[in-house]
């Protein structure tokens, strides 16, 4: 072996040390393969694979109701779903849906946070309220919103509609009070969340920095404009990010209360994937759809995180 | 508008629930003058500099400025600068955006904002950091910040809240140097708090003394470190700080240990009093009272020696080259004029 014509001098040289750091370095890395791999290995199976899954029935027609139709069809799915006038409607009521309920949880997320911050007491109480329709389940929200809030006549929406002179509206059942409608529950259950996210982040920022900005002359408005509102920024982008990956891809409250009607009003892509398979049982165009939700989702955060990094 | 910046604080009471901050506060700032608010932690100077810059209101008493009464008036309306202890630089803005926001909130137009940035910067030596944010700059660098940040709005009244406690004691010397040249040049009157005795003596015109909510003294530096007022402003002032002996006043002598020493007081009668002593008063000579040297601490000019004169710890200074060696006993005396009284009982000078 070549190994016998090493000297002694050379062993207590380098190449003892530069091996025994290799070693320990690959042991390290095994260790924490080890410790990774079940996770990983959990994650393959309950999401990748699904996902793989969702996009190898998309290139197929899969019609339950006509099984004998069934076969490869390669991207034929995607061209009849680019010609489908349903299709790009859903898309438009699902950015609608998200711009907006988005739009609105940080804008009454943030009047709430500032007010709050400014409450001598009750702080804790208001806290505790405010995140109480978050851990309510989806569904759930839905079901009280559809008989408790918004029923004619009886739902409390409805009352007070009714009693401010507006009269007993259909608030389900017109297309364009259902948008509003699914919007408002929206935007009910989680704003708390983005209240609860930028009051945590309006807590940290330092008093004496408000203090030199009225020193400095800046008035209320400008103090919010210049200081808070900037140092807000990241945490403002980060409930944007989360909240639209979620609202995107929302389901169960719409599909509680209207089911995506009247007719298609409220149907947003999401829940027209779920019409398409689960209703009409073509699953190889449902599939298409729900993956071509998947591109809008991953396209609209990649702008998001970009803009996230931008400053 | 910039007006003369004279200050004039009437009877100021803060009470923080039944904490009483500060206890009726007096005092006139002159125009032009450097003034600092001198005193331990908690002994109320910082909430007076918050009283003055309108960032806290008095619960009682009025303040006046330019002989305007101002007590009600909101921070932004006082036409005050203020450099604060965290600096409190908008960690979001740069260098040159930090000092130009109080000229944007002026509404100055972007043509004098630029030259008034870059020579406020220039001022203070930060004009090659103008582009960086407050989180890439030195604690040195960012208290230039601030400071460039304060001065360039020519407010009329000046207030620093311990400008340079966040800074090593090389950078301290320095910029305190450059602080009083700088106030002097603008010729701006400014309001310094510190509870450093040292940054008080070498950077006030005149100082205040404040201790627990009280302005025991008002003068200049070197009023109050000749004829301290109390035993708790002779118990500050002076580093090492004035020995302070109990002893008993008889006819015009004061009888520490058994031994007399001379005063300039001469009212007949005996009493208890508190000697005071600064260290660098006392003289070594013969026939005087008689201490052992307990410990040498050598500055290299100086030295101040740990003495025990029968059981009482007196501390003294002495020039290089004169130093007794530890164990020695040595005999010392003081001058009439530099034997200070006080009342153990009022704690008032005597």
């Amino acid at each position: 072996m070549a190994t016998t014509a090493v000297t002694s001098a050379d062993i207590a040289s380098e190449a003892p040390r530069s091996d025994f750091g290799r070693i320990l370095a690959q042991r390290e890395h095994r260790f924490a393969a080890a410790l990774l791999a079940p996770a990983f290995l959990a994650l393959l199976a309950t999401t990748t694979f699904p996902l793989l899954f969702l996009v190898y029935t998309s290139a197929f027609r899969m019609d339950l109701a006509m099984p004998f139709t069934n076969g490869f069809v390669g991207f034929e799915n995607y061209q009849v779903l680019l010609s489908d006038e349903r299709f790009w409607t859903s898309l438009l009521v699902s950015l609608v849906y998200t711009g907006s309920t988005v739009a609105l949880q940080v804008i009454i997320g943030l009047a709430l946070a500032l007010l709050v911050m400014d409450m001598k007491r009750g702080q804790g109480w208001f806290r505790v309220i405010a995140i109480l329709p978050v851990v309510l389940s989806p569904a759930v929200v839905g079901m009280i919103w559809r008989t408790f809030m918004l029923a004619p006549e009886f739902g409390i929406v409805d009352f007070l509609a009714i009693n401010a002179g507006l009269g007993s509206k259909n608030w389900l059942g017109d297309p364009t009070l259902a948008m509003v409608s699914v919007i408002a529950i929206h935007t009910w259950q989680w704003t708390p969340f983005a209240f609860m996210v930028l009051l945590a982040s309006l807590a940290s920022l330092p008093e004496d920095i408000y203090e030199a900005a009225r020193l400095d002359r800046a008035s209320a408005w400008q103090r919010f404009r210049r200081i808070t509102l900037p140092l807000l920024r990241p945490a403002i982008v980060m409930v944007i990010i989360m909240r639209t990956m979620v609202a995107l891809t929302a389901f169960a409250a719409i599909f509680t209360v209207t089911a995506g009607g009247p007719g298609t009003a409220t149907e947003i892509l999401n829940l027209y994937a779920y019409r398409k398979s689960f209703t009409e049982l073509s699953i190889g165009y449902g599939s298409a759809l729900a993956v071509a939700l998947l591109i809008v989702t991953i396209i609209i955060s990649g702008i998001l995180f970009a803009m996230r990094r931008a400053k | 508008m910039s007006g003369q910046g004279q200050v004039s604080f009437r009877n100021i009471v803060k009470m923080h629930g039944e904490f009483a901050a500060l206890k009726g506060v007096n005092f006139d700032i002159k125009p032009g003058e450097f003034f600092a608010l001198l005193g331990p932690s908690g002994s109320g100077k910082s909430t007076t500099l918050r009283i003055l810059a309108g960032l806290d209101a008095p619960t009682a008493g009025r303040v006046l400025i330019d002989d305007k009464d101002v007590t009600s008036t909101d921070a932004r309306d006082r036409d005050i600068a203020m450099v604060f202890q965290s600096y409190a630089l908008y960690p979001h803005m740069t260098v040159a955006e930090n000092i130009a926001f109080p000229l944007e909130m002026a509404k100055l137009p972007k043509s004098e904002i630029a030259p008034a940035v870059k020579d406020a910067a220039r001022k203070v030596k930060i004009d090659h950091l103008l582009d960086r944010k407050p989180g890439q700059l030195s604690g040195g660098q960012q208290q230039r910040c601030a400071l460039a940040r304060a001065i360039v709005r020519k407010a009329r009244l000046f207030l620093l809240d311990e400008p340079l406690s966040n800074l090593d004691a090389k950078l301290r010397l320095e910029t305190r140097a450059e602080l009083k040249k700088l106030q002097r040049s603008l010729g701006v009157t400014a309001v310094y708090v510190t509870h450093d005795q040292e940054e008080a003596m070498t950077l006030a015109d005149r100082m205040a003394v404040f201790m627990s909510g009280e302005i025991q003294q008002v003068g200049t530096p070197a009023e109050v470190f000749a004829r301290p007022n109390s035993i708790d402003i002779a118990g500050f002032i002076g580093n090492p700080p004035m020995n302070l002996v109990p002893a008993r006043y008889a006819d015009g002598d004061v009888i520490i240990a058994g031994h007399r020493l001379k005063t300039t007081i001469t009212t007949a009668g005996e009493r208890d009093v508190v000697v005071g002593l600064r260290p660098g008063a006392l003289r070594m000579s013969e026939g005087g009272l008689g201490a052992r040297v307990d410990l040498i601490e050598d500055l290299g000019d100086t030295a101040v020696l740990d003495l025990d004169c029968a059981g009482t710890m007196i501390r003294m200074r002495v020039a290089d080259g004169n130093i007794p060696g530890e164990g020695d006993t040595i005999s010392i005396t003081a001058r009439p004029q530099d034997v200070h009284l006080f009342d153990p009982a009022t704690r008032m000078r005597l």
